[in-house]
């Protein structure tokens, strides 16, 4: 269409263009080596480890819809088991990605991008797994869409007053939104994966990354629907475990029945997202040596984070126990009384002393410093946690205001065996998620290189 | 008109050049970076990312969607749940302010789409790969009688290369 240039300008007409070298930056090759290499034996392994347990998982739940939810453990009165208490573990884990890319985002602390793109994949996965639960609990499966307001012959609608309700809807807005907010940061990474693939790969990048060519104006509405979406996401990461703490608070059982259910179920979840994302991010760094990447400064600053929230939920274990005496109500009395020195006194002492009195650790520097403390007390946390939801579900159904309907629950071996699969679950979509995007954000680590480069090159020519 | 691509490493050269290209008339032209900066993004287009309005028109969508469609259907067949009003305004509150974000994300999301035209099947011929690399890239049209003149004003604010884009 064009003719070449004229011959009068003649350096331009001399030009022809070159084939495209890769100008490549070094954290573009240091993350691309992380999910463009051919998985290892390591992550082959790990992977038949968890597609194993998945299964196990999975061919229990099938047993069970065919047999009935008869084969958990639950027993009367206490029917929100094992599930339940794994379902609001998982939603609390998946509270560390939004907060990490939110929150931290409009407070401009820039040390979180080294870590935001793992914490908003755990997210999702964490959000997914706990979903799952919610289908492996209401027993028949094949009726779950009940719980949607879908229009029907008889004009039943779901009744939009119950806390429950308000879960379908709260979990669903998170699912849904984060999965969008991983997505929109995940762009320009995608087209970074597009330029530098092939085969396979190059069909995915190219699909996804939507022609993508990081063009001013894409920039601009990128920057701009990030700061919105974090606008949105901030008070729905609050919202979400709010009202997951409704589905308690808004019934009359003692135990459940506290005002300070919501923010103290946010903190918790914070501290529980937080400590998993420690607890895969330790050893996903040493594996694939990103150190220079994700250094000990981040670590750092998660611990405090930890220390924090752990603070926070050690103050709410000791006003419930505070307000369980002050109401002078019995029933709460009772109820807490044996939370500590009844039949779960083992539960109730995990939760307390993982949760509670280890992190306490982190008011040293040295432990937040060094790494093999750091795994072991999130690993803690991450148990103290799965304890804390136990003890909230279990010992305040088992002890209700009548004595003559007390009763006792104990995990069964087919729940245990779908607990199992459920981290199986996770771990599955994580090792994939590793080989398959970029696990740091690289547009933005860029951002920061470059514009210390620039500007270090901008006073350097000034001065000449 | 033929397309000149400038290769740049910094973002204030880039800034410039754009000034100085619209400057001198050149409006068809476009900067590929590979990462937000402020300063080119001022130098393109001043104005405000119109994304602003998606979300907004789908906040207000959603939180009147959450509204109506809470009450309508408790209206439509009425019983009476824990002695509270059919359009009992507190619970719905809840589902009002979690389709608000709902929506509002949801706009945003095709707010994006939609200001940065995607997607696009064809990739600009004059993108190449090192601008997800590195190096930013300013592409401009220009008549041929033109060409020396960009040529000299991008490489006088430090452009490593200039190409011409074959059509």
């Amino acid at each position: 269409m064009t003719p070449p240039p004229p011959p009068s300008s003649g350096s331009v007409a001399a030009m022809i263009r070159p084939t495209p070298q890769l100008g490549d930056s070094q954290i573009n090759r240091d993350v691309m080596s992380v999910f463009m290499e051919r998985p290892g034996l390591g992550w082959l392994l790990l992977l038949g480890l968890c597609l194993a347990g998945l299964g196990a998982g999975a061919v229990t739940w099938i047993y069970q819809i065919y047999k009935g939810l008869g084969i958990a453990g639950y027993a009367h009165p206490i029917f929100w088991g094992a599930y339940i208490v794994t379902f609001v573990f998982w939603v609390g884990i998946a509270h560390a990605g939004t907060l990490i890319s939110a929150i931290l985002y409009l407070f401009r602390a820039k040390w979180r991008n080294a870590i935001n793109r793992s914490a908003e994949a755990m997210t999702i996965f964490a959000v997914f797994t706990a979903q799952l639960f919610l289908g492996i609990h209401v027993g028949r499966i094949w009726k779950a869409y009940f719980i949607l307001p879908y229009p029907n012959q008889r004009a039943l609608w779901v009744n939009f007053k119950s806390p429950l309700l308000w879960d379908t809807f709260a979990i669903s807005t998170y699912t849904l939104i984060s999965i969008i907010f991983f997505y929109v940061g995940l762009l320009p990474d995608l087209a970074i994966a597009r330029d530098r693939s092939t085969g396979w790969r190059k069909v995915l990048y190219g699909a996804l990354s939507l022609g993508w060519q990081g063009t001013a104006r894409q920039w601009k509405s990128h920057t701009r629907t990030t700061l919105h979406l974090s606008g949105l996401a901030t008070p729905l990461v609050l919202s979400v475990h709010s009202v997951v703490s409704w589905d308690f608070a808004m019934s009359i059982v003692p135990g459940w029945h506290a005002t300070i259910f919501a923010p103290y179920f946010v903190a918790g979840a914070i501290f529980s997202g937080f400590a998993m994302v420690l607890t895969v991010m330790i050893p996903v760094r040493r594996i694939f040596g990103l150190e220079h990447i994700i250094t000990n400064y981040h670590f750092e600053n998660m611990c405090r984070f930890l220390l924090l929230t752990s603070l926070i939920v050690g103050y709410a274990y000791g006003i419930e126990y505070f307000i369980a005496w002050y109401s002078g109500v019995e029933a709460e009395r009772t109820s807490f009384w044996l939370r500590a020195f009844g039949p779960y006194w083992i539960s109730t002492w995990t939760m307390i002393i993982c949760n509670g009195v280890v992190p306490q650790i982190f008011w040293f520097k040295w432990a937040r410093t060094h790494i093999p403390t750091i795994f072991v007390v999130s690993t803690l946390i991450n148990i103290g946690m799965w304890f804390e939801r136990y003890v909230i579900i279990i010992t305040s159904l088992s002890r209700e205001y009548v004595p003559a309907v007390w009763g006792h629950y104990m995990v069964s071996i087919p729940e245990l065996l779908i607990v199992i699969g459920s981290f199986c679950f996770f771990s599955t979509l994580f090792l994939v998620f590793l080989k398959l995007f970029p696990v740091i954000p690289i547009s933005e680590v860029k951002e920061l290189e470059i514009h210390a480069r620039s500007h270090a090159h901008g006073a350097h020519s000034e001065a000449h | 008109m033929p397309t000149l691509v400038g290769v740049f490493d910094s973002p204030l050269d880039v800034a410039e050049t754009v000034k100085r290209l619209k400057g001198r008339g050149f409006a068809k032209l476009e900067v590929y970076s590979p990462a937000p900066f402020e300063e080119v993004e001022q130098a393109v287009d001043p104005k405000p990312s119109r994304v602003r309005l998606f979300t907004l028109i789908g906040g207000l969508l959603g939180v009147a969607t959450g509204y109506a469609m809470t009450i309508w259907m408790s209206l439509d067949w009425p019983i009476v749940i824990g002695g509270k009003p059919f359009a009992a305004i507190p619970p719905y509150t809840v589902i009002a302010f979690e389709l608000t974000i709902l929506f509002g994300g949801i706009f945003t999301l095709l707010g994006l789409l939609a200001v940065g035209r995607l997607p696009t099947l064809r990739l600009d011929p004059a993108y190449s790969a090192r601008f997800s690399g590195d190096e930013f890239g300013v592409a401009v049209e220009v008549p041929e009688r033109d060409v020396a003149e960009v040529d000299g004003l991008m490489r006088a604010h430090h452009a490593k290369e200039v190409n011409l884009v074959p059509a």
